[in-house]
């Protein structure tokens, strides 16, 4: 299938961030990352490690100071303009005069025909993406009138509105609760499968790391370096109780010790 | 609303005791009561009066506030400009109204231009300035959205930064309403056959203080009155909820 011809993907050769100002802050150094396209990467790593910032080279919201980044064959200015990332930010960042509907909306109405789901269905599709992410009977809602993790599940559904190539979500799930989780991980994968797209998901949890992705990445803390990427063995589907097995159990554990380890040492 | 107007009822009553237990002359101070039959008796001759008063208040504060609104527009967009023209719209805001105005009492004459001018320079400022920093309050996280979409200008412009700016611009209408009254009457005072400031400026002349009292009470119902028509213009154009905290 297409997750193999790879040729293009995202790569990152030995990219650097450092934040300049009064005390420069070294985020990320030395990231070296092939995502094939069409495969799911997920992320973790300690909180200050440069995950978000990883996200955001990426999508060419900010510029690495060191090393270079491609996206499909284009610097990820050029991705961005051509509008192939669905970026789900760690914040929901609705605007609060859009009611959920209207949020989810809003690509469509900037980006016009540049959206593929443009046209007289884009509506209906909303409402559908609404109701996949259990928010049917708030598209009326206003976001000041929906809970922390409501709001997070309409940004989700606002970013997969225009089915963008690429996926960069910064912890989409953190807020909610574990059932709701598990519903909306089914959910992505299932968009993902037919989507093809190249997936980017930031999280704080290793389970839902490696129940996700094909592969794992972990970071060190800061200056985050690449500590290890861990390939998933488990076929897909992939059921919800894969968690429960012994194989699942011993990757998290070997994951999480390397999370814990001292800060000093560095990639691998 | 009914403890403001219970607050006035209240004033009121101690005003007309002070005035009648001390037996204080009506040429210094009349009580309510009689302001209040001096209203009744000069009504239809006042009210028209005020009518042009508003006139030129609200003329000049559309004229203030739409200029306004475009120069803050301008500012976000080219700062090179802001840096060039802030400065000097702080000195337009300086000069005091009640020196241009005779100015230009001289240059148009006994014409609405003085008024509708003086309501418009004194509107510009607060306009100007609450926009500008509503047009700026844009969080940069929204502003990232903006661009991960790659829209356009005008489309951050009518989508993110227009209604962002919205409660702060009406923060400088409100204050700009109040202000478009007092600076037409203050135009008045300057050159003018109508108009409550006339009225108030003639009655000053025969110590009229009955008339004065009266003029004023009216100019100022004229001002709250403005005032409460932006307030419910907003409250019927931002309909969100975060919006309504701040302007009820
Ligand atoms: N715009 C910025 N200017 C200066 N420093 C920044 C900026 N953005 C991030 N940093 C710094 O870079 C480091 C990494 O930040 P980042 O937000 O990427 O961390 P993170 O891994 O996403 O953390 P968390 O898990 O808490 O979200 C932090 O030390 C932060 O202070
Ligand atoms: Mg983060």
């Amino acid at each position: 299938m297409s997750r193999s011809d790879c040729g293009a993907g995202i790569v990152l050769d030995s990219v650097g961030m450092t934040f300049g100002g009064d005390n420069p802050v070294t985020a990320l150094r030395d990231i070296d990352l092939t995502i094939p396209t069409g495969q799911f990467l997920a992320v973790v790593g300690p909180s200050g490690c440069g995950k978000s910032t990883l996200l955001r080279l990426v999508s060419g919201l900010l510029e690495p100071t060191d090393g270079t980044i491609s996206v499909h064959g284009k610097t990820p200015e050029e991705a961005r303009r051509d509008v192939e990332f669905g970026f789900v930010f760690q914040d929901p960042v609705l605007f609060p005069w859009l009611r959920a509907l209207g949020n989810v909306l809003l690509p469509g109405r900037i980006l016009g025909s540049r959206s593929p789901t443009h046209g007289p269905h884009t509506e209906q599709l909303a409402r559908r993406l609404l109701m996949d992410v259990g928010l049917d009977g708030f598209e009326e809602h206003y976001p000041a009138e929906m809970s922390g993790g409501m709001q997070s599940r309409v940004a989700l559904a606002r970013a997969l509105i225009y089915r963008a190539s690429t996926l960069l979500m910064d912890e989409p799930f953190g807020a909610l609760d574990e059932f709701t989780r598990d519903r909306l991980n089914l959910q992505l994968l299932d968009v993902w499968e037919k989507a093809r797209a190249t997936v980017i998901f930031v999280t704080h949890s290793i389970q839902e790391a490696i129940f996700l992705a094909d592969r794992v990445t972990v970071l060190s803390p800061r200056p985050g370096r690449i500590v290890r990427v861990a390939r998933v063995p488990f076929p897909r589907p992939r059921p919800l109780d894969l968690r429960f097995e012994p194989e699942f159990g011993s990757l998290a554990r070997e994951l999480r010790a390397l999370l814990e380890t001292d800060t000093t040492m560095g990639a691998s | 609303m009914v403890p403001a107007a219970f607050l006035a009822l209240l004033a009121l009553v101690i005003w007309q005791l002070v005035v009648v237990a001390a037996d204080v002359p009506a040429y210094i101070v009349p009580s309510p009561t009689e302001i209040g039959q001096e209203l009744v008796a000069k009504g239809p001759s006042l009210v028209s009066d005020l009518g042009w008063t508003m006139l030129e208040a609200v003329t000049g504060f559309l004229i203030g506030s739409g200029v306004a609104f475009a120069t803050a527009v301008v500012f976000v967009h080219v700062p090179i400009v802001e840096r060039a023209a802030f400065p000097w719209a702080i000195v337009l805001q300086t000069i005091p109204i009640v020196a241009i105005a005779p100015l230009l009492t001289i240059w148009f004459g006994y014409t609405l231009v003085p008024k509708v001018a003086i309501a418009a320079i004194i509107c510009f400022f607060p306009v100007l300035v609450n926009t500008t920093r509503g047009l700026r309050s844009v969080s940069s996280q929204a502003m990232e959205l903006m661009r991960v979409l790659s829209a356009r200008k005008a489309s951050i412009f009518w989508r993110l930064r227009l209604p962002s700016s919205l409660s702060y611009v009406f923060a400088g209408l409100r204050v700009a309403a109040t202000l478009s009254v007092i600076g037409s009457i203050v135009a008045e005072f300057t050159g003018a056959d109508r108009g409550i400031g006339f009225v108030i400026v003639q009655a000053s002349y025969r110590i009229d203080t009955r008339l004065m009292f009266a003029a004023i009470a009216l100019s100022s119902l004229g001002g709250i009155v403005f005032f409460h028509l932006i307030g419910w213009i907003e409250r019927a154009t931002l309909r969100w909820p975060e919006a309504r905290q701040h302007n009820s």
